[in-house]
């Protein structure tokens, strides 16, 4: 255990705390480095609505059972909600058939543009890419000699943007999660499946 | 997010922008205070600061506002801490909207360096930090509640106080644990955890057993401010164990309450430590025991922990908050600096007329048409003529009272007298709380949002402005976005209202006070130490020519008569001098009779009582001119004009002697003479010797009335106005 604060002599606190844990017979605990805690990793949206949308689409299915009572009545209350489900489910499937026709059209619709939006993203950092490379030197100051300067190279043969073309920067950094990537072209609507009808 | 969303508004009026609070759900009580998100329609060269958290709509709604963007980014809890449950889902949501939001927003804040990282992980790049404050003069020991400092008081020690939630990334089984193992070595050890929990939660119920098995543990739930005071002030330590804060404002607060803070050094906790207090890193919870049961006794190590973590609060204060925000906003507007040789000047009152009845606002328009021929005066007010319900009475836009140019900008709600008194009786029996009294300011009104909008916009366009009357929303929240050029005229008296926190900006910011009297300076000086340079300015008096027998014969008066001219309302202790004068009247037959003038709720009726309604300035100098007294029954003034105007035309004034003001002017004229509202026999005393001694008491006040003349005011203003100038 390590401890912090200017105000304080670390060792001498420590050094009582352990003495008084060893008049108990306890052990003193260990010496070690604070390390702090990093930041969160960055949750790709894209890739993550398309999941959440794939996750949620089906509007018969229940979200995990809850209750936040504890015990017997906690039980009963699962269990109550549990039979509900079971005697309901045709009817909530009756009920809630459009809703996943329509929640499918729209995780379709999100996942073809977000596609296009990557693919776009990545169109735009290779241009960006060119732009940078391809950009004019730095003009010379005027001259202030009547010496006349040496005559300019003669040009390349080719952009120099096209014999090196650039590396296309990454666009989005790896999600957090395992997500499924998202189709690369957009994706008919599927014909058959009850979701796409 | 809440009471942070109050702050930052404040600190944006310290910056000189008008703003309103929008929030996807808002309770109708809050109505007045924010604005249900969808009423969000910004213009595109507003600016919208959004703060984010856990998954929310409104984030989705901000990438489409055409309008310039910021994000507030307070941190969102770690999902690992919420796996298996329904929050979990909104809580990566949350993140995956913190990098959505990066490519649309022009400036990313973060309360810490923490969440300043976290947001560049997320993709955003113009990021800043603007660190959270905490006022410490809200956590002095004055503040505490007492029933909770004596239901704390006989509690064992060491006492261990925590402030959070009680959820799961808070650890409190881990607060637990330690307290276990102090009560080992401490048997009367108490810990008391501060804050919100279900009961019936299952993990909540399981928590409390163990509580109950180890003993010393109480759930003091949710507290107000005052009570959260008491705790801080009646513990020995505090101890965080959580696992993640974004920031931890407790922390700091504890500090501010000089409390040893030991924390684990989760997240920005080490920051928000600053190195001061003690943090550590490894739960051995024997080990922490100990350390609690030494911060607790030993005095020498509690002084300098204590001392330290003062420097720390004196750090994170509102000033520094303010100016990192300057720094980080994309948008600036300015008082600006003038170079016109005419005096520009801008009054801001709640109501402004020649039919409005009340002396702030009679005064405030006294003031600026002897002001005129000195400067161009410009009229910042509403449409409302009743004080009561705000009503939009007059029409909208600019007109002229004779020299002055007027704007008047309509009242957006009415006061809803329900809300209003509900949260009247709350706030002016107990202690305080700055996000209700900012609330009750809010149903208090007026509020006209284009009336704010004027002072922002046109902050440069004035040398001053002058905001009459503490009490209104126009000038609590006005004060602050033009402070540098700010005169106030608080016309304060002795009320709930002079003792909230929210209303300190008006006395702490502006660049003076001109106040009426020596008692009003010394009041508002006892509430508000900090208070800015006052000057005792006043009133001028100009009596008319009175024809004392023109009024006798317009209302048939054949016997002497006692005057009160004002509005006919309780609060100014009408009801009592009708008590009291009843009273006479059936003990003396030759009881002198009492006329009343003005308007109000209250219908005058009695033996030898005549109400004659509103007068006009000519018969109130002949009424004033012709009686026996006037009679000043009111409790709550800054100034008395009625006792003035009496003195200026020799009658004597008989006045309230609970109001320390009316009592000091009568008593420093000698022209008048106090009684006691609730006692017959005071009352009956004084118009005895009124009717002995006139003389002598007409002489004395003709004397003191003239000391206030218009031209000394008039020159008061100018010197003040003058001043800001050459130091702008």
């Amino acid at each position: 255990m390590k401890l912090m604060g200017k105000d304080i002599t670390t060792a001498k606190v420590m050094a009582f705390v352990g003495d008084r844990l060893a008049a108990r017979g306890l052990f003193a605990p260990a010496p070690s480095d604070l390390t702090p805690e990093g930041v969160a990793a960055r949750v790709d949206p894209l890739s993550y609505n398309v999941q959440a949308l794939e996750e949620n689409a089906d509007a018969t299915r229940g979200l995990p059972l809850e209750t936040h009572r504890d015990g017997l009545a906690g039980r009963a209350v699962v269990l109550a909600k549990q039979l509900f489900r079971k005697a309901g489910q045709v009817f909530i499937n009756e009920a809630l058939g459009r809703q996943g026709v329509f929640n499918g059209h729209v995780r379709d619709s999100y996942a073809q543009l977000s596609a296009e939006v990557i693919k776009l993203r990545q169109r735009v950092a290779e241009l960006e890419q060119q732009k940078v490379v391809a950009a004019p030197p730095v003009p010379l100051p005027a001259p202030v000699l009547a010496k006349p300067l040496p005559p300019p190279p003669p040009a390349p043969k080719q952009p120099v943007a096209a014999k090196a073309p650039a590396k296309a920067a990454p666009v989005a950094k790896k999600p957090t999660r395992p997500v499924p990537a998202p189709p690369s072209a957009p994706r008919p609507p599927p014909r058959n499946s009850r979701r796409g009808k | 997010m809440g009471q942070a969303a109050v702050a930052w508004q404040r600190v944006l009026r310290h910056l000189g922008h008008n703003g309103e609070l929008y929030a996807d759900e808002v309770a109708p009580a809050w109505r007045s205070l924010v604005r249900p998100a969808s009423e969000l329609k910004p213009a595109a060269d507003d600016f919208v600061l959004y703060h984010h958290g856990i998954a929310s709509p409104l984030a989705s709604r901000l990438l489409h506002l055409p309008c310039r963007k910021g994000l507030v980014f307070h941190n969102v809890t770690p999902a690992r801490f919420y796996e298996g449950t329904r929050l979990a889902g909104p809580l990566i949501a949350g993140r995956a909207q913190l990098a959505a939001m990066a490519d649309f927003v022009d400036v990313s804040i973060g309360v810490s360096q923490f969440n300043a990282r976290e947001l560049e992980v997320a993709g955003h790049r113009h990021v800043k930090v603007v660190p959270l404050f905490v006022e410490p003069e809200r956590f002095v020991g004055a503040c505490a509640d007492g029933r909770m400092n004596s239901r704390l008081s006989g509690a064992g020690r060491p006492r261990v106080v925590s402030v959070s939630r009680v959820v799961p990334h808070k650890r409190m089984e881990d607060l637990i644990a330690l307290h276990e193992e102090l009560r080992r070595i401490a048997p009367r050890a108490e810990l008391w955890v501060v804050g919100g929990y279900a009961p019936g939660n299952a993990a909540f119920k399981a928590l409390q057993r163990r509580a109950d098995a180890v003993g010393g543990v109480t759930f003091l739930g949710r507290v107000s401010h005052a009570e959260l005071v008491a705790a801080y002030r009646s513990a020995d330590v505090f101890v965080s164990m959580s696992e993640h804060e974004g920031f931890g404002v407790p922390l700091v607060e504890a500090m501010a309450a000089d409390l040893p803070v030991i924390a684990f050094g989760a997240a920005a906790v080490p920051e928000t430590m600053g190195g001061r207090g003690i943090v550590f890193d490894e739960k051995h919870f024997a080990a922490l025991a100990e350390l609690v049961h030494l911060v607790s006794h030993d005095a020498e190590l509690r002084s300098t922990l204590i001392e330290g973590q003062r420097q720390r609060v004196a750090e994170l204060s509102f000033e520094a908050t303010r100016d990192a925000l300057r720094d980080a906003l994309p948008v600036s507007v300015g008082e600006g600096t003038t170079t016109r040789t005419r005096r520009r000047v801008a009054l801001v009152v709640q109501r402004y007329g020649e039919h409005i009845t009340g002396g702030a606002e009679s005064l405030a328009r006294q003031v600026v048409q002897h002001l005129a021929p000195h400067a161009d005066v410009e009229v910042l007010t509403t449409c409302a003529v009743d004080h009561l319900t705000w009503a939009n009475e007059l029409p909208a836009g600019t007109s002229r009272d004779g020299d002055l140019t007027v704007h008047r900008y309509p009242v957006r709600r009415p006061r809803r007298m329900r809300e209003f008194n509900r949260l009247s009786d709350a706030l002016f029996n107990k202690p305080l709380d700055f996000v209700t009294e900012t609330h009750w300011l809010a149903e208090q009104g007026p509020f006209a949002p284009g009336l704010f909008d004027a002072i922002s916009a046109r902050a440069a366009d004035f040398d001053a402005f002058l905001f009459f009357t503490y009490l209104y929303a126009p000038t609590a929240w006005g004060v602050p976005m033009v402070a540098k050029k700010a005169i106030v005229i608080p016309t304060a008296h002795d009320e709930a209202p002079l003792a909230f926190g929210a209303l300190k900006d008006v006395f702490e910011c502006p660049r003076v006070l001109l106040t009426n009297t020596p008692e009003e300076a010394e009041l508002i000086a006892s509430r508000f130490p900090k208070v800015v340079r006052q000057r005792e300015v006043g009133v001028g008096i100009e009596p008319l020519e009175g024809q004392p027998q023109r009024f006798r014969e317009h209302f048939g008066l054949t016997t002497p008569y006692l005057l009160y001219v004002g509005r006919m309302e309780a609060g100014k202790g009408v009801d009592e001098l009708l008590r009291r004068h009843q009273a006479l009247v059936r003990q003396f037959h030759d009881a002198p009779a009492l006329v009343l003038a003005g308007s109000g709720d209250l219908k005058p009726t009695g033996t030898r009582v005549i109400y004659v309604g509103r007068i006009d300035e000519e018969a109130k100098w002949d009424a004033l001119t012709g009686a026996l007294a006037v009679v000043v029954p009111s409790r709550y003034e800054s100034l008395s004009l009625l006792t003035l105007e009496a003195f200026a035309v020799g009658t004597p004034v008989i006045g309230n002697a609970a109001s320390d003001v009316v009592r000091g002017q009568l008593e420093r004229s000698g022209a008048g003479l106090p009684f006691v509202l609730e006692d017959d026999a005071s009352f009956g005393e004084a118009v005895r010797r009124v009717g002995d001694e006139r003389d002598m008491l007409s002489a004395a006040g003709k004397k003191f009335a003239k000391k206030y003349r218009w031209d000394a005011v008039v020159r008061a203003y100018l010197e003040e106005i003058d001043l800001i100038r050459r130091q702008s």
